[in-house]
């Protein structure tokens, strides 16, 4: 049965490594080249010029922040997440899960951009947020840190991106063997400690895939730090574009090469420690 | 010997593998998948069909057949997307000169395309409504490159303070941007290509600094702006940069900010919605802008440079004019307009058009900078911005 599986496997195969792997090894490669500011190209000679310039005009602090942005994203999205994924697997009846996985996917039928204009209508000075505080005599003046702030802007990333960790976490508790979990109760384990010894080991592939999902996408977002940052505030995303406004190939593909190698390097430590792969065993072809 | 052929045969693959070869090979793929033509073969055009490539503003939609009619000219419009920077690298080292004949840049670029040979220098003989046009748009920087006339201006406004009178009374000075009074209460635009220019206004004409041409700012000059410009942004000043028209209009019409430097349109948009907002004219000038035509070298080598010219007498004649003017609001710098909607009165109302006209002369009488697409300095521009973002 395997053969005729790798063979309908292979054409999706090959549009994966064109598509995907063979522009990758452009960047990597062009990352490495010259640029001629004088004919706005590049020429093959290798040169560390990209790379140096990362440590420029606080370049790499851009890097930094970008990451710890979508960490705190993807950290906060597992948070909601996983009892969202539990009310869908465990408590709902069957009609009601998918009502609720339906409801999960109403953000992706709108656009990045709309979800994000949508939250400076909820979270701007005369918006909904702060209409309510200011009704409610909570605030004499409107919170201006509700937008044009990190906050915004994490709320922006999580409202996008929370359904993409729910998925896999349901995913995962799929896995759970039902009897495992009856075990733990009949053996006097109470809620917390069945889903602390139990639950929570059992479902720490799709914990992390879920995390990894949300984080690389975060991490990729130019859209809710635009909308919703604060004055010229910075995303990864934001900064190649201005390095490729003024044709800085070699730089915007330095960058580009760094964080793909820290999100290689991610995927690679998550799965030896949480086992990513685990979640795809059993399938059979 | 060998070592000279060894620098040949190097120097023949740089030259053989750079710029459009290895683009244009890279592209293929992606171009032949999407099921387009990466070029367009010599066979398949006809006379007077002409690709134009400009700014979105540029477009006049339908109106495009009356160049047919008038001139015989096929005119295909693609939006080029109004960032320079991509614009400009696909000119020089993408299929821009494969895929378009006549290009509608914000001005600034000129002298790199033409050094780049991107660009060829217009035959202003073949282009006689020229004359008619307003001198001082002849004047614009950048239009000009080795004596020769390589930009046409296409339109032209300039751009200012967008500003809340029944909350600030009335401004006229870029100072509003800059007082404390009004921390986290003012933004400007996501762009070192109009805010650096309306700081660097400000600075030269109110705080006496030594700035010669805001436009194109020396290392010095930059660094002054620019650190200006971050210790503003550290201090709070800024609610935002912003970037796009809706996120413009949204920041003036929910009351985000009370004067924030942008385009004109905003005002109106902003009155739309029932609020009084008004558009300044400041002490310190406005910043001008052209958007202006280029000739492709590429229309040239097809032997599409006679309909080039006869598009670019077209677009000075009037009726382009009136029409954008109608669906835009923008002008085209020339008196053809007005001439040609007095003889039309039954098409375009003349008054309307000498109107839009007057207002926009009106704003080139003071002081005006221009807006610079391509500064002498712009990689140091990209590197004090991305200061700016991490300060």
């Amino acid at each position: 049965m395997k053969s005729p599986g790798l063979l309908l496997a292979l054409p999706t195969a090959l549009i994966v490594l064109l598509l995907g792997f063979v522009p990758l090894i452009v960047i990597l490669v062009w990352s490495f080249w010259t640029w001629d500011p004088a004919t706005y190209w590049i020429r093959p000679e290798f040169s560390l010029a990209g790379y140096e310039a990362i440590l420029e005009a606080g370049r790499w602090s851009v890097i930094v922040g970008s990451l710890g942005k979508a960490f705190l994203t993807a950290a906060i999205c597992v948070v909601i997440g996983y009892p969202a994924a539990m009310a869908v697997h465990f408590l709902a009846s069957r009609r009601t899960a998918l009502l609720l996985m339906a409801l999960f996917t109403i953000p992706f039928f709108t656009s990045y951009m709309i979800r994000a204009f949508s939250w400076r209508l909820v979270l701007g000075r005369n918006g909904l947020i702060n209409g309510w505080l200011m009704d409610l005599g909570i605030v004499d003046q409107p919170l201006d840190w509700l937008l044009f702030s990190n906050f915004a802007v994490n709320v922006g990333l999580v409202a996008s991106y929370l359904p993409f960790v729910i998925f896999p976490l349901i995913l995962s508790m799929q896995r759970v063997e039902p009897s495992l979990l009856a075990a733990s109760q009949d053996l006097g384990a109470g809620f917390w400690r069945t889903f602390r010894s139990v639950l929570l080991p059992l479902t720490q592939a799709g914990i992390f895939a879920g995390f990894l999902f949300v984080f690389v996408m975060a991490a990729g977002s130019a859209t809710e730090v635009q909308m919703l940052g604060g004055a010229a505030a910075s995303m990864i995303s934001v900064m190649i574009n201005d390095v490729m406004r003024v044709v800085n190939f070699p730089l915007a593909f330095a960058i580009s090469t760094l964080v793909l190698i820290i999100l290689f390097g991610l995927i690679f430590i998550g799965n030896r420690l949480f086992k990513l792969t685990s979640l795809f065993e059993g399938f059979t072809w | 010997m060998m070592t000279n052929n060894m620098n040949s045969l190097n120097g023949a693959m740089a030259s053989n593998i750079s710029r459009r070869q290895l683009l244009k090979t890279l592209g293929a793929g992606g171009a032949a998948l999407a099921g387009g033509s990466m070029f367009r073969p010599m066979s398949a055009l006809a006379a007077g069909d002409l690709a134009f490539w400009a700014t979105g503003t540029l477009d006049v939609g339908d109106a495009w057949s009356r160049a047919a009619d008038d001139a015989g000219l096929n005119v295909a419009f693609t939006d080029n997307g109004n960032d320079p920077g991509p614009a400009v690298a696909r000119l020089v080292a993408g299929n821009a000169n494969d895929l378009f004949d006549i290009g509608g840049l914000q001005g600034g670029a000129e002298k790199e395309l033409a050094v780049q040979g991107a660009i060829v220098p217009w035959d202003m003989s073949k282009i006689p409504n020229y004359e008619n046009v307003w001198q001082w748009a002849k004047d614009i920087p950048y239009l000009q490159h080795d004596g020769k006339q390589y930009g046409l201006p296409a339109v032209i406004n300039a751009d200012s303070i967008i500003y809340r009178p029944d909350k600030l009374g009335k401004v006229d000075s870029y100072g509003v941007i800059f007082d404390p009074k009004l921390k986290g209460q003012v933004a400007m635009e996501d762009a070192w290509i109009n805010s650096a220019v309306f700081a660097a206004m400000y600075l030269k004409e109110s705080e006496n600094q030594k700035i010669g041409n805001p436009g194109n700012l020396t290392e010095d000059e930059l660094g002054l702006v620019m650190e200006f410009l971050i210790k503003h942004k550290k201090d709070g000043q800024f609610r935002t940069f912003w970037s796009g028209w809706e996120q413009g209009v949204q920041l003036v019409g929910d009351g985000e900010v009370l004067a924030m430097t942008g385009w004109e349109p905003i005002v109106y948009e902003g009155r739309k919605r029932g609020l009084q907002v008004e558009y300044a004219a400041p002490v310190e000038g406005y910043e001008g802008w052209g958007n202006n035509l280029v000739l492709l070298k590429g229309a040239v080598d097809r032997g599409l440079g006679d309909d080039a010219h006869k598009f670019a007498n077209w677009l000075l004649d009037g009726f382009y004019g009136c029409a954008l003017g109608e669906q835009r609001g923008y002008v085209v710098p020339s008196d053809r307009n007005v001439a040609y909607a007095e003889a039309n009165a039954s098409q375009f109302d003349p008054a309307k058009v000498k109107a839009l006209a007057e207002h926009v002369k009106a704003k080139f009488s003071g002081k005006v900078a221009w807006q610079n697409t391509r500064p002498d300095n712009f990689q140091l521009y990209e590197e004090w911005w991305q200061k700016l973002r991490n300060a």
